[in-house]
C-alpha cells in the first residue's frame, strides 16, 4: 500500500469536507471544497484508495501545492 | 576499381563514427536510464530516413600516416523525414566528452552551424536533442585567450524561430548554451528524472551562494516544467518524448511561408454534441471540467497541450476542427477561478504569438473573472505581464473566435477577444459579462448610498440584484454587442463552419509576421 499526497492547487480556505477517513473514493472524486477567487474550487483524488489522514479542518487557510488528504491505494 | 581503398576508408570512419564513445562511455549512458544520440535519432525520425552530414568529423588517430582510430565529434547532425516530411535534426553526443562543444572549422548544430543553417536555408522545421553542458574554461587554455561571449553566437536561432518551426528536446543535465538554445524554440520537452536544465549547475551555485541543492531540485521537471515554464511540456521517457516531438509537428507547416498541413479524423464538422448542453453548472460558484469541453467540441482525439503543468489557470491546446489545426486558448475555472496571473499570462502571449507565427486561426474558450488579485500577484507583476496579453492578443492577425463559456470581466476579457479584426464572439447561455464583476463593483460604485442605507447589508444585494439583471446575455446580444448566442450543442458546427470559411484567407496570410513596437 502507497500513501499518495493530495494537494491542494489553490490557495484559499478550507470550506467543506464531505468525506471522512476511511471512505473508499476513486480517481477523480471530490474529497474536499476549496474556496478562493469567490469560487469553490473541488480537491479532487489523484488516485484509487482510501482516504487516510485529512492535514486540514473546515475554514482553515490553505496555500497553494499544500498536502490537504492523504490517500492509502 | 581506382577508388576502392578510399571508398573502403568511408565506411571505417563511419564504423569509428557509430561507435561513439566507445562500449565504456555508451553503457555509462545507458545506465543512467538515457539514449545515446544515435539511438535518439532512430528513435524519432523515420525509419531509415536519417541521412547523416559530418560522420567523418573528430579526431584521428594516424600510424604512419594511415588512420588507425578516432574520437569522433560530440555532435551528431543531418537530414531525415518524420512523417514524410524533411526535417535538420541534430544533438551533443555525451559519450564523447560529455558532449562539449568540438574544436572543427564550422559547427556542427546546437548553437548555430550545420542543423541549424539547413533547416534555415531549406526552410524545414529543426530538431534540437541537447545532451551537453556548453563550453568549458578548458578551451581558453587551447585557444591561449579567454573568448567573448558570443563566439557562437545565438543569431541563426534567433531568426529560426521567424521561418521555421524548432523543438527542443533536453534530454540530459543542460546548462549553459545548451539551456539557452533549448529556450530559442517555438517547443520544448524534457523526460523526467532523467534530465534537467538550468541556468548553471549545482557546483557553480554552491560556489556562488553557498547552496547545497541537487540537480533535480535545481532544474528537474517539478521545476523547468511546473514551477518556472522554462520547458513547456515533460515526457515519462525519452520514447514518449519522441512521440510527442512527431505530435507537435504534425500540428505545423513545414515553415511560415506554406499552412500547416489538414489531417482529417472521420468526426463530422456538423456534430451535435449533447453532453455540452449540462457541463456548466447553473450554480454560478462551481467550476467544471474546461479540458471535456475541449475534448467534446474539436476533432476527437485532436487535442495536443503545451504547457500543462505551468499557469493552470490556463489551458493552451493545439488541436484540430475538421481537420484544421487551431489554437486553443482556454480558461480552467478549476484553478483561481480562471484567473490570469503572471504565468497564464506568460503562457497565452507564447501560444498566441506561435499560432499566428504559423497561421493557426486562435479560438478563445472564455471563463476569466480577470486578472489574479492580491498582494502576491501584484508583487510579481500581475499587471504588467497581462496587459501583455493584451497587447499580444492585439496584434496577432489571424483569424479569432471567441466561445464565451462563462465569465468574461475587464482587462483580462479584452485579451480573449480580436477587436481589431472581425472579433467574432459568440454566448453560450452561461455567459456573464462586464468591465468588472457584480460582486465587490458594487460596493465601491454605491459605496456612500450603501453606507446610508438602514440596512447597508441589504441595499447592497438589493443593487447586485438590480445590475445583475442587466448581466443578461441577451441584452448584449440585442445591442449586437456580441456577435451571437449559440446552443452549447451546436459549438462545434459552428466553429467548423467558420474555420473552413478562413481557410481561403490564411493562404493570403503566408510569409513572415514581423511585429512592430515594444512588449509591455
Amino acid at each position: 500500500m502507497a500513501r499518495e499526497e493530495v494537494e491542494s492547487e489553490v490557495t484559499g480556505t478550507v470550506w467543506k469536507i464531505e468525506t471522512k477517513v476511511g471512505d473508499k473514493v476513486a480517481e477523480g472524486d471530490v474529497l474536499m471544497i476549496i474556496e478562493s477567487m469567490k469560487m469553490e474550487i473541488p480537491v479532487l483524488a489523484t488516485d484509487d484508495g482510501t482516504i487516510a489522514e485529512f492535514q486540514v479542518e473546515e475554514a482553515e487557510p490553505v496555500a497553494e501545492g499544500q498536502v490537504v488528504v492523504v490517500l492509502d491505494t | 576499381m581506382a577508388w576502392e581503398k578510399s571508398v573502403e576508408e568511408i565506411r571505417r570512419r563511419r564504423e569509428w563514427a557509430a561507435a561513439q564513445g566507445g562500449a565504456r562511455n555508451v553503457a555509462r549512458q545507458h545506465d543512467a536510464g538515457r539514449l545515446t544520440v544515435r539511438e535518439r535519432i532512430v528513435g524519432l525520425v523515420d525509419d531509415n530516413s536519417f541521412q547523416e552530414v559530418g560522420g567523418l568529423t573528430g579526431a584521428v588517430i594516424y600510424e604512419n600516416g594511415v588512420a588507425v582510430d578516432a574520437t569522433p565529434a560530440p555532435y551528431v547532425c543531418g537530414l531525415a523525414n518524420i512523417d514524410g516530411r524533411p526535417v535538420a535534426v541534430g544533438g551533443e553526443d555525451f559519450t564523447v566528452r560529455g558532449g562539449t562543444t568540438a574544436s572543427l572549422d564550422k559547427r556542427k548544430g546546437g548553437q548555430g552551424g550545420f542543423s541549424e543553417d539547413l533547416a534555415y536555408e531549406y526552410k524545414i522545421p529543426l530538431v534540437n536533442l541537447i545532451d551537453g553542458a556548453g563550453g568549458s574554461v578548458t578551451s581558453s587554455k587551447r585557444r591561449g585567450h579567454a573568448v567573448f561571449p558570443g563566439i557562437d553566437s545565438f543569431d541563426r536561432s534567433v531568426e529560426l524561430l521567424a521561418e521555421v518551426p524548432v523543438v527542443s528536446a533536453v534530454l540530459g543535465s543542460a546548462a549553459g548554451g545548451p539551456a539557452g538554445r533549448a529556450i530559442l524554440s517555438h517547443w520544448s520537452v524534457m523526460v523526467e528524472k532523467t534530465s534537467q536544465v538550468f541556468a548553471a549547475g549545482p557546483p557553480v551555485v554552491h560556489r556562488s551562494l553557498g547552496q547545497e541543492i541537487t540537480k533535480e531540485d535545481l532544474g528537474g521537471v517539478p521545476v523547468a516544467v511546473g514551477a518556472a515554464g522554462t520547458i513547456d511540456n515533460a515526457a515519462p521517457d525519452e520514447a514518449t518524448c519522441f512521440a510527442m516531438i512527431r505530435r507537435y509537428l504534425s500540428y505545423m507547416p513545414q515553415n511560415v511561408h506554406e499552412l500547416p498541413p489538414r489531417h482529417t479524423t472521420g468526426d463530422a464538422a456538423d456534430r451535435i454534441e449533447e453532453k455540452l448542453l449540462n457541463i456548466v453548472p447553473e450554480e454560478r460558484r462551481r467550476p467544471y471540467n474546461m479540458r471535456q469541453i475541449i475534448e467534446l467540441i474539436f476533432d476527437q482525439g485532436s487535442a495536443f497541450e503545451i504547457q500543462p503543468d505551468y499557469g493552470k489557470a490556463l489551458i493552451t491546446s493545439l488541436a484540430r476542427l475538421d481537420g484544421h489545426v487551431v489554437g486553443v486558448v482556454a480558461n480552467n475555472p478549476m484553478v483561481y477561478g480562471g484567473a490570469m496571473d503572471v504565468g497564464e499570462s506568460n503562457k497565452q502571449c507564447h501560444f498566441i504569438e506561435l499560432c499566428d507565427t504559423f497561421h493557426i486561426p486562435l479560438i478563445f474558450l472564455v471563463d476569466v473573472p480577470g486578472f489574479m488579485v492580491g498582494e502576491q500577484a501584484e508583487r510579481a507583476g500581475v499587471l504588467r505581464a497581462g496587459m501583455r496579453a493584451v497587447y499580444v492578443a492585439s496584434q496577432a492577425s489571424v483569424p479569432v473566435v471567441t466561445v464565451v463559456i462563462r465569465k468574461c470581466y475587464g482587462m483580462a476579457g479584452m485579451a480573449t477577444c480580436h477587436q481589431a479584426g472581425l472579433n467574432l464572439r459568440l454566448a453560450w447561455p452561461s455567459a456573464e459579462w462586464g468591465s468588472l464583476p457584480v460582486e465587490g463593483g458594487v460596493a465601491v460604485a454605491y459605496r456612500r448610498e450603501i453606507e446610508q442605507a438602514a440596512d447597508p447589508k441589504a441595499r447592497e444585494a438589493e443593487l447586485e440584484a438590480e445590475l445583475r439583471e442587466y448581466g443578461s446575455p441577451f441584452r448584449t446580444a440585442e445591442a449586437f454587442g456580441v456577435e451571437d448566442i449559440i446552443d452549447p450543442r451546436e459549438t462545434r458546427a459552428y466553429l467548423c463552419r467558420f474555420i473552413n470559411a478562413a481557410q481561403g484567407r490564411l493562404k493570403t496570410d503566408q510569409g513572415l509576421k514581423p511585429r512592430a513596437g515594444v512588449r509591455p
